[in-house]
């Protein structure tokens, strides 16, 4: 009845596909990294070969590990910036402990253990104090690469026997043990996530915490557990390191948290929690291990490198606002 | 309303679906200028929805909006603003660490030149703006100090300084107090009266037909008819949104006796804001709670449910034991399962499905050493959900997704799971739809008769007298008053609750 004067106004037209900006976000990470994978085979045939995708999985093993370990973490809305500077520890601890007793079963008790404790106290001193876990494990960063200089005494603790020999050489079916170690590491996430109530309390931390608590969770102590979860992760990762490198040294560990915090974001899961995969993390960390392995292939240098890790980074943390 | 007076803004045909599923269907739809135009139907008809694609908030599948002349196939929020069209959410989206004149003049804030801020000029024309709509509010206060309908009042406030002549409120007074919307009321025919066109969606039919001058009603996204509000009745609407009609309420209040006494607190005094508290709950009675806002009745219920827990004075036995929890988790190990009014903030995990929200304070029944029943726990979700007619019927959707009448079912679908033996319910049925609501209350009487215990705090005099088989109020955390809702008429009760106020003015 009143409508005439609108209809003859001009309709305002917008466009209204079907990709939005968010469903983009989601698939960038995909697409760049067919990218890479056609750009750098077009420029090095030999990076589709089966021995340098070997090789790249070999090289993202205990990053794989400690990233699957940092995943719920991030789901539960924690994070742990301490993992790189553990790492070192628990396989500084390993190596000592080898050259010490000559047991390679009680070097890796010693890694794993003392990863597992680290965890534990982070989670302490996170479900405790009000400070955010950035500034808290950051801390503990700081205090653990110390620890580990005095531990090495400033050089390298060479000679780890059996474990170099299983670790640093040994395979099965072609495939080399730290391999199976982080497949292992993210079934055992996908797991815990999927089917334990720990998994179960880490979403709904993560996701709102005080209705958590609200709902009976014990959120201190899950948190506690969380953290020393992760810790297991990395102990493992130390003694694996440590395997490869034949030697546990005090910078074994370095950047190895940024890495892993980077792979659980680009694999989807969000820096302020209640959701993710450890699938997705392991997509992370393949793009992470893929970028390095071309640009090594297409001859760049260690300094751009360093820069393309801290672009992606920033792209996939950027990408997830939208999402 | 005048129909000689182009409409203020207009739809035609707007049609929107999510995930395959019709949440608008050609809905044809106009405000006047000067009108307040009711909204109403079941929870996930399509309100809120239909709200959001007026504000440019989201835009619809196909369809019009047309505003000031223009056609469009979408507003983006920017549009909306600039065309004059303001939103205000139940909980309104303000800056909390601001103040009121500041959250009033965001992005146009008075200058005193180099681009400084002139608060004084902005505090100045704060109070002038909000002195002539009649509202008294602190304008150098910092928001997050003020309560929701202070709030929302700046929001409007807000609006009415940016030339909106559209106004859109969806469900403004869920969380309001009988005073409280009242005072809202008068606001909005004060700004009708200046020409402002208002939409207005609520569950609450007796406001709305108080307050509208037409009445649109959706049913399952479709736009089932437009009334007047002078000529429509409630009997009326309710089938309408229904879509049959729905049985008398029946009041059936079993003769409950307090004989066998369940929760006991002697001289229970508390920093929430408790005073010397002493109450007897009886074995499967249900107690309603109320009072002005720090009346007590919420900190009644943060006592009861284990969350104040520091500085709790005085003793309570709980089932023939002492109870005195340290945690929310000690009381649920006792089989007392609190439900908090703040479903967004502390209710619900919003990343997490339905099923997962609905098992989450009972996920040990739902678990064998720490593994967890996946298929049992669906299988939970579903028999909820129809008991409470939560939809969708998809245990696996996120409940951000739900419309709110039915996150707040999900929430309350927690409560139930967990078996308690006593519930703790803050406004167990805040955004819920008439039907839904009695669905709820039906099933919440089952329960007592099976031996629960329900102790809920609630500001709708209406459900306080259909549920409760007594009901206290509560003033400057006293119980003041203990009265029968046999007989009580809600004017009755809000004399009771008010009359208080007049009193507590020191
Ligand atoms: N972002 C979304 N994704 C998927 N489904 C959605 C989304 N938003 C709304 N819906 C669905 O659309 C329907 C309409 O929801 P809407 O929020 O408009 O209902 P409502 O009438 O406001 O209900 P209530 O009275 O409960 O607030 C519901 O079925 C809801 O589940
Ligand atoms: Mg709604």
């Amino acid at each position: 009845m009143t409508s005439s004067a609108a209809t003859a106004a001009k309709p305002v037209v917008r466009k209204s596909g079907a990709l939005r900006g968010q469903d983009l976000g989601r698939y960038t990470l995909l697409i760049v990294l067919l990218l890479i994978v056609v750009v750098t085979a077009i420029g090095n045939p030999r990076f589709l070969s089966v021995n340098n995708l070997m090789n790249i999985l070999f090289q993202v093993s205990a990053l794989g590990i400690v990233a699957s370990g940092q995943t719920i973490l991030l789901i539960a809305g924690g994070l742990d910036l301490a993992v790189g500077a553990a790492l070192s520890v628990a396989g500084l601890a390993t190596a000592l402990t080898i050259m010490h007793t000559g047991s390679v079963t009680l070097g890796i008790l010693a890694g794993v253990v003392s990863g597992t404790v680290i965890g534990a106290i982070n989670g302490m001193l996170v479900a405790t104090n009000r400070a955010t876990p950035f500034i808290i494990t950051l801390g503990t960063m700081t205090f653990l690469q110390g620890v580990a200089i005095i531990m090495s005494g400033g050089s390298p603790i060479n000679g780890t026997g059996k474990l170099f020999d299983v670790f640093g050489l040994g395979d099965f079916l072609g495939v080399p043990w730290p391999v199976y170690a982080m497949f292992a590491s993210v079934l055992v996430m996908f797991l815990v996530l999927r089917f334990t109530t720990l998994g179960r309390y880490a979403f709904a931390i993560g996701g709102n915490e005080e209705a958590a608590r609200l709902s009976g969770i014990p959120v201190r102590r899950i948190k506690i557990a969380l953290y020393a979860l992760s810790g297991v992760f990395v102990g493992v990762a130390g003694v694996i390191l440590t395997g490869i490198l034949d030697s546990g040294l005090p910078s074994m560990g370095t950047g190895y948290e940024l890495r892993a915090i980077a792979a659980v974001v680009i694999g989807g899961t969000p820096l302020i929690g209640g959701r993710g995969t450890v699938i997705g993390t392991l997509g992370g960390v393949l793009l992470l291990g893929l970028v390095s392995n071309s640009m090594n292939l297409l001859g760049v240098g260690a300094n751009f490198q360093s820069a393309v890790l801290g672009l992606i980074i920033t792209a996939a943390v950027l990408l997830q606002k939208k999402a | 309303m005048n129909s000689a007076t182009p409409p203020a803004i207009q739809v035609r045909s707007v049609t929107k679906s999510f995930l395959g599923q019709r949440a608008l269907d050609d809905v044809d739809f106009e405000v006047a200028r000067g009108e307040v135009h009711g909204l109403v139907g079941k929870n996930g008809a399509g309100k809120s929805t239909f709200m959001k694609i007026l504000s440019g908030a989201q835009p619809p599948d196909s369809g019009q909006i047309i505003v000031g002349g223009t056609a469009f196939k979408a507003l983006n929020p920017a549009e909306g603003r600039a065309a004059g069209i303001a939103i205000v959410y139940q909980n309104p989206e303000l800056h909390l660490d601001l103040s009121v004149a500041a959250n009033i003049f965001l992005g146009a804030e008075p200058r005193k030149g180099f681009g400084i801020l002139d608060d004084k000029a902005m505090a100045a024309r704060a109070t002038e703006l909000l002195a002539r709509l009649g509202l008294d509010l602190p304008v150098n206060q910092r928001l997050g100090d003020l309560d929701i309908a202070d709030r929302q009042q700046v929001a409007i406030a807000k609006a009415v300084r940016e030339k909106a002549h559209v106004l859109l409120l969806d469900e403004p007074t869920a969380a309001l107090n009988k005073a409280q919307a009242e005072f809202l009321f008068r606001l909005i025919r004060d700004l009708a009266r200046q020409g402002m066109a208002i939409v207005y969606v609520s569950h609450h039919l007796d406001e709305v037909l108080a307050i509208s001058d037409r009445i649109t009603i959706l049913r399952n996204g479709r736009k089932v008819a437009v009334v007047e509000g002078k000529s429509a009745d409630k009997d009326g609407l309710i089938s309408m949104i229904v879509g049959r009609t729905l049985d008398a309420v029946e009041t059936h209040r079993s003769e409950r006796l307090r004989a066998d006494p369940f929760l006991i607190l002697e001289g229970v005094s508390s920093q929430g804001g408790l005073d010397n508290v002493s109450l007897q709950v009886g074995k499967g009675e249900i107690v309603g709670v109320t009072g002005l806002i720090g009346g007590g009745a919420n900190a009644l219920a943060a006592v009861i449910g284990g969350l104040d827990h520091r500085d709790v004075a005085g003793r309570m036995m709980l089932g023939g034991q002492s109870y005195a929890p340290r945690a929310v988790r000690e009381a649920i190990a006792r089989g007392v399962l609190f439900i908090p009014e703040d479903m967004r903030g502390r209710g619900l995990v919003m990343s997490l499905s339905i099923a997962k929200n609905i098992s989450l304070a009972a996920l040990k029944s739902l678990s064998k050493m720490g593994w967890l029943k996946l298929s049992k726990e669906t299988g939970v979700a579903t028999e909820m959900s129809e008991r409470l007619d939560l939809n969708p019927r998809a245990p696996s959707r996120e409940v951000r997704f739900l419309s709110g009448g039915n996150q707040r079912k999900a929430l309350l679908g927690r409560a139930i799971f967990a078996d308690g033996k006593l519930f703790v319910l803050e406004e167990p049925t805040q955004g819920v739809d008439v039907e839904s609501q009695r669905q709820i209350h039906d099933h919440l009487r089952r329960l007592a008769d099976r031996g629960a215990t329900v102790v809920f705090v609630s500001t709708d005099l209406e459900e306080l007298i259909a549920l409760a088989d007594r009901i206290l109020v509560l003033r400057a955390g006293r119980i003041e008053q203990e009265l029968s809702p046999e007989g009580l008429d809600p004017q009755q009760l809000l004399v009771a609750i008010q009359t208080q106020s007049a009193r507590s003015v020191n």
